[in-house]
């Protein structure tokens, strides 16, 4: 061990110090890399105050504050869901990564093996029982307000029931612009795909928030909740539909061909030749989407929807402990970070899987 | 087609019921509240159309900023990346993991804590010379803008013209310059403005910004949002940039540099004339998309109150109740801007790949 490590370093050495530009970037990088691990080290381990420590210690250093966090965590996930209730966010969470982490294994072939129709299945039970569970109000549950579904939880919801919803509506418009039948319907879906390509995701729920309760009838009213979920799907199908084509372009035409000849009709040459193939060749393409769907699900903060973010800014809002801004933060930063690399995992091994 | 009908009819009777009339009318009524930062003049007295085309010169700054600050950070750890040393290869992938797993506005808002939360008070900024820094604001001396000024950028022009026409005759006749003729023929541009000014004895002063009361007086000034943001924006599109910068670099086969090393090339030429133009090639579409990105991730702005298009826009929609009308013309203008540069870069590359296929 000793030996390959010492090996491991001597090779190293020759390499990074093989001409005097591989020795000058060797140090700075060298150097910049001790200066951000000495900065670290500092904040998270000398100067930290640990959780058994006062939490008045905390105005002394400054350091990371475990105490804030031991207060405030629940208040991250959850917000202001009532206190007593928490185990039903709690439970939603947890039921939703473990719905996603199904799907991702699914997705690179690992046990649990199931067909496409268990799997929609477990989803609806999942997001129906979701909804259920976070709103209440049946099976004796105590109603709470969408506007108390804060944190985690919501964070989880706008952006794994979006994806899902979106998903169908990607492939919806895939179809329907590369069909030739009806071409005002292929150019209709086109528009409609680069021109919420082209703008801001930002813009598109300010539409979802302002604009949508205009196009209601009268009387009729939608939670913010709810418009900002409408706004991701619409937003996010047009990303998957571009993944998706992208796949179907790449296909042969000689799949749909044959189907056709086979005497298939449209749909059902489209839904067992065709789409399965397309869909597969863009799972790698689709899954950078989803990352990028589930990191921007964070800009919900802007219109008003209390996500991880800004239950983070909740938390350091009480001016008791408003210096521990960045203690929110990096804890929110670190779930983001490990949930992120898992999907990109996952991405990494489809792309593996594909090339082979 | 029934939905969308009734949608329309729903917005007409809905706002109706709210007491406003549909339409750009509003467009020319007084503002009335101030933006932070403006770079054209304004006023709150002025018109909507007027606010509107201040966050649009916001953003389209913001972003030639984001753009510039993204591209040398990400050939910078591009390079690194692909580069000979391992641990800087190491700094580099870390960098490009960190970032691309990670939502831009926690990026933004833990960027913005830090600064507000580290950096000195007004009273004590960093100052290098005349440059300030502190927790509100940076401030740096400018040239102050005169009449005369005219003179001198109009022989700067002129001076590049003349340059652009030399090369052009160079060209021509297939001749190359020696070295006295180059080096005249590109000071002219710097010399003939220097000549203006004191031929027409062009008042240069100079304003530094200078410590008055609780804030500095003079002198140019970013804020602290729009430094943050602009930073924010650079790290996270330079980490993807880096990615582009490292597959066009992984992209061209070793052969390739060989082939060069075989036809006596020197490792510079073979840079520039070899790896260059290929990877060139290789990394534009995906640039093109990560610059279309970064135009519209510009929009995160409002989360720290940067007066950009999109949240003078939400003002403008609290305050008129013109959420239809305003959405429109923000939704055109950012489709128009990434449009554009679409097709500039759509144009440059048929341009390289006419070259390739001649």
């Amino acid at each position: 061990m000793n030996f390959t490590f010492a090996a491991h370093l001597r090779t190293g050495l020759r390499e990074g110090f093989s001409s005097p530009l591989a020795a000058a970037l060797s140090l700075l990088t060298g150097g910049l890399i001790a200066a951000i691990a000495w900065v670290s080290i500092r904040w998270l381990l000398l100067e930290a105050v640990w959780p058994w420590q006062e939490a008045d210690a905390c105005r002394e250093t400054a350091g990371l504050c475990w105490p804030f966090l031991t207060e405030k965590v629940r208040l991250i996930l959850f917000g202001t869901y009532p206190y007593d209730l928490q185990a039903r966010p709690a439970a939603v969470s947890v039921m939703l990564c473990l719905l996603a982490i199904l799907t991702c294994r699914q997705m690179v072939g690992k046990p649990p093996r199931l067909n496409a129709g268990q799997l929609a299945a477990i989803w609806v039970l999942v997001i129906g029982l979701s909804f259920v569970l976070m709103g209440g109000g049946v099976f004796g549950l105590q109603a709470v307000d969408p506007v108390r579904w804060n944190g985690l939880p919501i964070l989880l919801i706008l952006s794994i029931v979006a994806v899902a919803l979106a998903f169908p509506l990607g492939v919806l418009l895939t179809l329907a612009r590369v069909q030739t039948s009806h071409p005002i319907l292929a150019l209709l879906a086109s528009s409609y795909v680069e021109i919420t390509r082209g703008v801001p995701m930002l813009t598109v729920l300010f539409v979802g928030i302002f604009v949508l309760p205009l196009t209601l009838p009268a009387g009729v009213s939608i939670s913010p909740v709810m418009a900002t979920l409408v706004a991701l799907v619409f937003f996010h199908a047009s990303y998957f539909a571009e993944d998706i084509r992208g796949g179907l372009l790449s296909l042969p035409a000689g799949q749909g061909e044959a189907a056709n000849s086979l005497g298939m009709t449209y749909w059902q040459a489209t839904r067992l030749v065709v789409l399965p193939q397309a869909i597969r060749r863009s799972l790698p393409s689709l899954v950078n989407s989803l990352i990028g769907a589930y990191k921007d699900t964070s800009l919900v903060v802007v219109v008003g929807i209390h996500d991880l973010t800004a239950t983070a800014r909740m938390s350091f809002g009480d001016p008791e402990w408003r210096d521990n801004a960045l203690e929110a933060y990096v804890l929110v930063g670190l779930w983001f970070f490990l949930s992120c690399a898992y999907l990109s995992g996952i991405g990494r091994q489809l792309h593996r899987n594909s090339a082979s | 087609m029934l939905v969308l009908a009734l949608a329309v009819f729903n917005v007409l009777a809905n706002m109706e019921a709210a007491g406003v009339s549909p339409g750009f009318g509003f467009l020319v009524q007084e503002a009335g509240f101030d933006v932070s930062g403006s770079l054209i003049p304004y006023s709150p007295g002025d018109s909507y159309a007027r606010v509107i085309l201040v966050g649009l010169a916001n953003t389209v700054f913001l972003a030639a900023v984001c753009l510039v600050l993204a591209t040398v950070i990400g050939v910078v750890f591009g390079l690194v990346s692909v580069g000979p040393s391992p641990i800087g290869r190491a700094l580099a992938l870390a960098y490009v993991e960190v970032f691309r797993n990670l939502p831009k506005l926690l990026v933004l808002l833990i960027l913005f804590v830090l600064a507000v939360n580290g950096l000195p008070h007004v009273r004590e900024a960093i100052s290098v010379g005349p440059f300030h820094l502190s927790n509100r604001s940076v401030n740096f001396p400018v040239v102050v803008s005169n009449q005369r000024m005219w003179f001198a950028v109009a022989a700067a022009v002129f001076g590049l013209g003349i340059g652009f026409l030399w090369r052009a005759r160079q060209k021509l006749a297939g001749r190359r310059s020696g070295a006295a003729e180059t080096v005249a023929i590109n000071l002219l541009p710097i010399a003939l403005p220097l000549l203006a000014i004191l031929v027409f004895q062009v008042p240069v002063t100079v304003s530094v910004p200078e410590l008055k009361g609780f804030d500095f007086q003079g002198g140019g000034r970013l804020s602290l949002q729009f430094v943050v943001i602009a930073a924010t924006l650079g790290i996270y599109h330079g980490a993807q940039i880096a990615e582009v910068v490292r597959g066009g670099l992984l992209a061209i086969p070793k052969g390739q540099t060989e082939a060069a090393k075989a036809l006596g090339l020197t490792p510079w030429q073979s840079i520039r004339l070899i790896v260059l133009p290929q990877v060139i090639r290789i990394v534009i579409p995906p640039m093109n998309n990560q610059y279309v990105n970064l135009v519209k991730n510009t929009s995160i702005a409002i989360a720290v109150g940067y007066s950009d298009l999109m949240s003078v826009s939400g003002t403008i929609i609290n305050q008129s109740f013109k959420p239809l009308e305003m959405m429109l013309i923000t939704m055109g203008l950012y489709l128009a801007l990434c449009l554009g540069l679409t097709t500039t870069f759509n144009r440059y590359h048929r341009r390289l790949t006419r070259r390739e296929t001649r």
